[in-house]
């Protein structure tokens, strides 16, 4: 068997070019976290890099490298910057020195090699026609199972290329980036206030999340304080998505092993948590209620009792499907030993969330980077280290738990006052914030001047767990796939921005 | 989803309206006839997200029930007279029956496959809450197929991306005729917040032949199975 590198990408470049820096140690003196790598355009329009390491300290590590035309790469020591070094390659033509594959990652066959959207004109950029090499595995007895984009199913889209030996998957390339939309360049010359809206346009489930790590951003430029009263409903919302989001998960993982049971009732128990929401705040999914400096609007402090009271008797219910599903013989036998996330893979990375979790890595932006209301409140970060796709659901059953204990504790404290704090904007600004999702670590950096946003970037835990599925689905079977695949519960639009 | 009382209606709400609008579903233009100011309100641009309500001193408000699904694309622009603060648009008949639709057009169920043209994945959520047991399309003999060999209607969400481009052709092209698509959301509808992106070609339409559109962002399950039910009664009575 013998794999062939891209032919347009030769594995070793002799002479390095562009700057270097010192990679960060952690606190306790181990490696950094890489937490997102981009571009962004200074003053004269000159092309920057930055680079966003969690070291162990409650702030991230953030550095900044003006870049002529090349930067040096770091994706053999910090393998997890790989695809963040091919989307600056895709965005903004920065030549990346040293990286092992610098193949078009966003941007597919039909656009050009010298359009660059994030520094270029995009207005006319001609339809065109480049090929894409897939790595091909070699040998006798080896297939390909080329799946999507249109899957069978209501899911995103997205590329999936199985190299199997029989059943068994030797090696999985994923080709994303389908539903990519423009979002980051979408903000540019966007105002302030409307920002939270493209924000929760970046992937609709998580729509919750994505708005309030946005107006956190906007909150920490101007160093406004958000009222108590908005910190907590905040506070609330993104428990809720998270108990939604994992409740739906544990079902969509009974719906791929064929227990129809589970799957049904994980549904209901979602669907009242929704219909509950729209009685609540008039939205399903917390649409248009997080803005920069608050909330856009009050909820009745009667009505967040009433959710609170319908989030207790949901989280009763799924307590008691969750043994039901957990105590079932066949979905055990489905659920252990599938699709193996090993720790030291999860670690080189950087995967975040429930995933990482259930690897071993013990991280949740909620404690260690903590914002809002967190600081206030007591919980547990429940961790495993199997790595198996009966871990990550354990994981989401244990953290569905604590989210619906701390929506009640915190109805049931909720402060009184204003929910708005008026932001002053006045000339340029720069911030980012950090928000534990449903999927995990989600960073938002932005800068702009007055009233407008010139750049947002948005690190996505999707864009960061994907390329982990590969090494998941290794040595499974085929027919495991879509288990798997749904237990990392991965956003193809988050990814793809 | 926005609903105008259209007797609290002044010029000076009306200009507001338009000024508050981040998708710009809000319009006043004049009428060709009599040159007279009309505010109209779109409801495919609309995401449905209530910055309209604050200024316009009650002259819009949440809808209750929301039943501009399904309808072809200038159906799905309301007119209000500025002057005689009436409507202008002739309201849309009641929705008929899932079944008198689905029996006439293709003998015993409906196949549909639904399709991501490069949605945010709000709408799939909606979408598969309608297998949910609370409303559970199954009962009216509504299926959701794996492949477009199988489907009589296509529900395509989201913007089309450059990059999905022609995965949408391919998957319309393999649905057998007679099909119908209906374009979901306010990004199929007409590109929502994402239209004129650079990686956006355009709304559904842009791309494949839409016979309805269901607007809201996301639609709610009841306003998607409305959408579904008035598309197929639409079809049946051309």
């Amino acid at each position: 068997m013998k794999e062939n590198a891209p032919a347009e990408v030769p594995a070793v470049v002799k002479v390095p070019a562009g700057p270097t820096f010192m990679l960060p140690k952690a606190e306790d003196g181990g490696a950094s976290r890489l937490v997102t790598i981009f571009g962004s355009l200074g003053p004269m329009r000159q092309k920057r890099v930055h680079y966003v390491f969690d070291v162990g300290t409650r702030d991230y590590r953030q550095m900044m490298l003006p870049v002529e035309d090349t930067v040096r790469s770091i994706a053999l020591q910090v393998p997890a910057a790989s695809w963040y070094e091919r989307e600056l390659h895709d965005g903004y033509g920065v030549e990346v020195s040293e990286h092992p594959d610098l193949r078009p990652l966003i941007f597919h066959d039909q656009w050009p090699d010298s359009v660059h959207p994030m520094v270029d004109a995009v207005d006319q950029v001609p339809w065109t026609s480049r090929e894409y090499r897939f790595l091909t595995v070699q040998g006798n007895g080896i297939a390909e199972v080329a799946v999507g984009p249109v899957h069978a199913g209501i899911i995103e889209p997205g590329h999936f290329r199985f190299s199997v030996m029989g059943d068994t998957v030797l090696h999985l390339e994923l080709r994303h980036f389908y539903t990519h939309k423009g979002t980051e360049k979408l903000f540019e010359g966007s105002l302030v206030h409307s920002g939270a809206m493209i924000a929760e346009s970046v992937s609709g489930d998580n729509c919750f999340a994505h708005a309030v790590s946005y107006s956190q951003a906007v909150e920490d430029a101007c160093r406004v304080p958000v009222p108590p009263r908005a910190s907590a409903i905040r506070l609330i919302g993104l428990e809720l998505e998270r108990l939604v989001c994992h409740i739906s998960d544990v079902g969509g993982l009974c719906t791929d092993v064929g227990f129809g049971v589970g799957a049904a009732s994980a549904t209901c128990i979602k669907e009242s948590l929704l219909q509950a929401s729209s009685k609540c705040c008039g939205t399903r999914y917390w649409r248009g209620i997080a803005v920069p400096g608050g909330l856009r609007f009050d909820l009745d402090s009667r009505m967040v009792q009433e959710l609170s009271r319908v989030v207790s008797s949901a989280a009763r219910e799924f307590s008691e499907l969750a043994r039901l599903i957990l105590e079932t013989p066949s979905i055990q036998g489905r659920f252990e030993t599938a699709g193996i996330l090993r720790k030291d893979v999860a670690r080189e990375l950087a995967i975040v969330g429930p995933v990482a979790r259930a690897s071993g890595i013990d991280l949740d932006v909620r404690r260690d980077h903590p914002y809002g209301q967190y600081p206030g409140v007591k919980f547990e970060v429940p961790v495993t280290h199997y790595g198996d796709v009966m871990a990550r659901a354990r994981i989401r059953i244990e953290e569905a738990a604590i989210s619906a204990r701390l929506i009640q504790e915190t109805a049931n404290a909720l402060p009184s006052g204003s929910v708005l704090e008026p932001l002053e904007l006045v000339g340029e600004f720069q911030g980012s914030s950090a928000v534990e999702s449903p999927r995990g670590e989600l960073f938002y950096w932005l800068e702009g001047q007055d009233t407008r946003i010139s750049r947002c970037h948005i690190k996505s835990p999707s864009f960061q767990n994907w390329p982990a599925m590969p090494f998941a689905v290794a040595d499974n079977i085929i027919a495991d796939f879509p288990l798997v695949n749904k237990s990392f519960n991965l956003s193809y639009s988050g990814c793809d921005r | 989803m926005p609903e105008v009382i259209a007797t609290r209606l002044t010029p000076a709400i009306a200009q507001r309206l338009v000024e508050v609008c981040p998708t710009a579903a809000f319009r006043i233009e004049e009428e060709e006839r009599h040159r007279r100011p009309q505010l109209k309100l779109s409801y495919g641009d609309c995401i449905g997200c209530g910055r309209c309500f604050e200024p316009s001193e009650g002259a819009v408000v949440a809808a209750k029930s929301f039943h501009w699904c399904g309808q072809a694309k200038d159906q799905l622009v309301r007119a209000w007279d500025l002057d005689s603060r009436t409507e202008m648009t002739t309201q849309q008949p009641a929705p008929g029956y899932a079944r008198d639709g689905i029996h006439a057009l293709f003998g015993r169920a409906l196949n549909i496959r639904q399709l991501d043209a490069g949605s945010c994945n709000g709408c799939e959520a909606e979408i598969s809450a309608l297998t949910n047991p609370y409303y559970d399309l199954e009962r009216f003999g509504i299926h959701f197929v794996a492949s477009p060999r199988h489907a009589d209607m296509l529900l395509v969400t989201g913007p089309v991306t450059r990059n999905m481009a022609d995965a949408v052709k391919a998957t319309y092209e393999a649905v057998p005729a007679p099909k119908l698509v209906v374009a979901v959301g306010a990004c199929g509808c007409s590109g929502g917040i994402f239209a004129g992106s650079h990686a956006v070609v355009g709304a559904v339409d842009a791309v494949i032949p839409v016979d309805g559109y269901i607007p809201g962002c996301p639609p709610t399950p009841a306003m998607l199975v409305t959408g579904i039910i008035e598309v197929l009664r639409r079809r049946v009575a051309k």
